[in-house]
């Protein structure tokens, strides 16, 4: 009881803590430039993060994520630097997700390739091709009104969109049902007459088309296609899925936890920026919640 | 002279009394059978002497030494080897590092050479021809078996336990098993078998003991018994009043399998149900009965012709044979059945959530509604509704996975084994609901191991052995010893 109670609120109980004690601490993190800074600053993580919650919940995971924010970012670029309108340039950059995701899906679906490696692989593939599509150059010269997106509150209030949509999905659709089934007991979801990969598809075409909408964002906040965007989100995407009390093993947990684990993280960051602790500390630090965070889904799934 | 004595050997399982005071004794130099039905607590007993189960209470002595419970390691260190059902090896590992499987020579460098001879002493000994150096992946059923017997004759082995040895050979390599097993009894070994086919037991065992729902029935000699004999003490006991009276009013023909094969798990399956009959699919473990069912569910590719209601159907996946009002509750409620994290109501819902849903979003308070019905319908005991699948009761949670197919009206329901592991009341309540089921015009195909739920409940039994329907009795003419026999091969 305790155990479960701790699962699925503890996340949010240590945000408000975490929050509580910097208020108080310091005089810099209250104040309205450093608190925006820090939502929208995180903000990309967490869209990504988003996605990652339904590969993680089927027991699965999407690794190319990071590669993907840069591919999506330099074909939005590339779109606008050539003229095109602000929705083809946006509808390229998602599409791309989309692709990828598609690719994952169909790879982990059909040849039966466990996901971890599916997208590590499509993780250095997509990299490259982000490399190689630029010749590992900048993409500048994008119009100033591409720049808005990623700027102001505009990024959070898509990232709440983003939030509210997989929500919905996921506790009011038959499919978000379906991928609590698959990540609970695939096997059973399948005699139940669940179409396993067709929910394996839409879960990993979400997560690209996620994190084609996190590279468009980053791309107008940098005003740039930029080849090496993105690099080691992926890993930030599941610290806050699994900070925010998503089982690795599928079948448990939300995307409000995986939220509260985005910004749990971000604002670490920002805290032990504030205190003037070193990069590298930091890297510690985030490395220990993880584990923590990790200990504490064991700790739950040994009650069962 | 005893060798290995058990006295007083009790355990029970969630739901189960697996053993309940059980008296065993084996002999040096002797070749012990070990009979009973399916569940009468043979498995129970033997993991038992090899330490994989602790028992509640009991103790087995070695040599008039009392043996640690519940510890594998001392069983093995005490000379008690036990090949189980499934063979234990590594596919990629030779024979020979198989055979020493942890238990190899030499620290801190293995002394392999040294092991490879001494492993294929061993293999040589028992008469086989298994080249110790061959990764067990290359051999054969029989082959591996070997490894397995080398493997617990390492060391100082006094007890041999075999459990179902012989399932998987064929005639020849029976015979050889039976040499290799006599050469070790002449040297001592107590060995005790474990096996369905009775002529086996006559064949190799000096004498038996009876298990029935986990009691000893009997220990004897098997000189001047006779298989008969053997069958009634395994089966014989009154069926008593926990079966509600049938009385069935078969319609037409709801399903029928001709010629329906899937090699290697099953050969050749013809049979028929009609509406509102339950046909009880009997034989033993291992005879192919689930995969039978999970070919007619589209779960398995199948040859042959399946037809529903007169046309020939083909489901590709249990989705389509759901559509098509087929049902399966699997034998395997944890494995293949529950989703232990979502709620009793969504674990009901699962399957038929389109139907709840409008434009695309489920309304959860419909969902509700009909999940509380079907709950009332089938007497479920849960908490609420949001109770997680994983902690509600044996009987709740097989309640649960009937309902789940209950939502939508169907033609068909197979049972894969729908009582095991509940208790006697939640027994009758899932009879009761077959019952009215089939009243309603529901076909049941019924998968049971115990023979008592198979004769009160079926009303019609196909018995299954190795792979193939080989019989079908009417309900009149199902007595225990006749579906025995056509379970264990053969009418004679």
């Amino acid at each position: 009881m305790i155990r479960r109670w701790v699962s699925r609120y503890g996340i949010f109980v240590a945000l408000v803590a975490e929050c509580l004690v910097l208020a108080l601490a310091t005089d810099a993190f209250l104040t309205t430039g450093n608190l925006a800074n820090v939502l929208r600053q995180n903000a990309f993580t967490a869209i990504l993060a988003a996605g990652m919650t339904f590969a993680i919940l089927t027991g699965g995971i999407d690794l190319s994520v990071g590669s993907v924010v840069a591919l999506s970012g330099v074909f939005c670029a590339d779109a606008l630097s050539r003229g095109s309108g602000l929705a083809v340039g946006i509808g390229v950059g998602l599409l791309a997700g989309t692709a990828v995701g598609a690719v994952n899906g169909l790879v982990v679906t059909k040849v039966g390739i466990p996901p971890f490696i599916v997208s590590l692989a499509m993780m250095l593939i997509v990299r490259g091709a982000a490399y190689k599509y630029t010749d590992a150059r900048t993409i500048s010269g994008l119009p100033p009104s591409f720049a808005s997106l990623g700027q102001g509150l505009a990024p959070l209030a898509i990232m709440l969109a983003v939030f509210s949509l997989a929500w919905l999905l996921l506790m009011r659709t038959p499919f978000g049902r379906h991928v609590y089934a698959t990540g609970g007991n695939r096997e059973a979801a399948w005699l139940a007459g669940i179409r396993v990969d067709r929910v394996l598809l839409g879960v990993y075409v979400l997560c690209g088309t996620c994190a084609g909408l996190a590279g468009v964002l980053v791309a107008s906040r940098l005003n740039a296609g930029y080849p090496k965007a993105g690099e080691f989100y992926e890993l930030d995407a599941v610290t806050a899925v699994v900070v925010g009390g998503t089982s690795l093993f599928g079948g448990r947990g939300s995307v409000w936890g995986t939220l509260a684990g985005a910004f749990f993280i971000g604002i670490l960051n920002n805290g032990l920026n504030l205190f003037h602790v070193e990069h590298y500390d930091q890297l510690v630090a985030k490395g220990v919640v993880l584990l923590a965070a990790a200990s504490l889904d064991r700790w739950r799934t040994e009650s069962d | 002279m005893s060798l290995l004595s058990a006295a007083g050997l009790t355990k029970s399982f969630p739901g189960v009394r697996a053993l309940d005071g059980v008296d065993f004794e084996l002999r040096g130099g002797e070749v012990h059978a070990l009979l009973g039905e399916n569940g009468a607590g043979k498995s129970t007993l033997i993991k038992v002497l090899g330490g994989a189960v602790a028992p509640d209470r009991g103790e087995v002595r070695l040599d008039g030494t009392p043996l640690p419970m519940g510890d594998p390691l001392a069983a093995r260190r005490h000379g008690i080897s036990i090949v189980y059902q499934e063979l234990a090896l590594v596919p990629e590992l030779s024979a020979a590092e198989n055979v020493f499987l942890g238990r190899e020579e030499g620290h801190p460098l293995l002394r392999r050479a040294e092991m490879a001879r001494a492993a294929q002493a061993l293999l040589d000994e028992l008469g086989s021809h298994v080249p110790a150096a061959a990764p067990v992946r290359t051999l054969s059923v029989a082959q591996r078996q070997m490894v397995e017997i080398a493997r617990a004759l390492v060391g100082e082995s006094k007890v041999l336990v075999l459990d179902e040895p012989s399932a998987t050979l064929s005639g020849p390599e029976v015979e050889r098993l039976f040499t290799v097993l006599r050469k070790l009894r002449a040297r001592g070994l107590g060995i005790v078998y474990i096996s369905h086919r009775l002529e086996e037991v006559f064949a190799i065992a000096d004498r038996v003991t009876v298990l029935r729902d986990g009691r000893h029935v009997t220990t004897t000699a098997l000189d001047g018994v006779d298989r008969a004999q053997l069958i009634r003490w395994m089966v014989g006991r009154d069926l008593a009043e926990e079966f509600p009276p049938r009385s069935p009013s078969p319609g037409g023909p709801v399903l029928e399998a001709r010629g329906l094969a899937c090699p290697p798990r099953f050969r050749e399956a013809s049979f028929n149900v009609r509406q509102g009959e339950i046909v009880g699919l009997a034989g033993l473990v291992g005879a192919g009965r689930t995969s039978v069912a999970l070919a007619l569910f589209g779960a398995l590719d199948a040859r042959g012709v399946m037809a529903l209601e007169g046309r020939p159907v083909r489901f590709r996946s249990p989705a389509e044979a759901i559509e098509a009002g087929l049902g399966y509750v699997t034998e395997d409620r944890k494995g293949r059945g529950l989703f232990p994290q979502l709620g009793a109501g969504e674990n009901m819902t699962i399957a038929y959530l389109r139907f709840f849903a409008r434009f695309g979003l489920l309304s959860l308070a419909r969902e509700q509604v009909a999940a509380q019905e079907i709950a009332n319908g089938v007497d479920l005991r849960a908490a609420g509704l949001d109770q997680k699948a994983a902690t509600l009761s044996g009987g709740n949670q097989q309640k649960l996975l009937l309902a789940r197919y209950l939502l939508r009206p169907r033609k068909l329901l197979i049972l894969d084994e729908p009582t095991r592991g509940i208790d006697v009341g939640a027994k009758a309540e899932i009879y009761g609901l077959m019952n009215r089921l089939t009243a309603e015009g529901l076909a049941i195909l019924m998968i049971s191991s115990e023979l008592p739920e198979v004769l009160a409940m079926s009303d019609r039994v196909v018995v299954m052995h190795e792979g193939r329907t080989m019989g079908e009795l009417a309900r009149a003419e199902a007595t225990p010893e006749k579906v025995m026999e056509l379970a264990t091969g053969g009418a004679r």
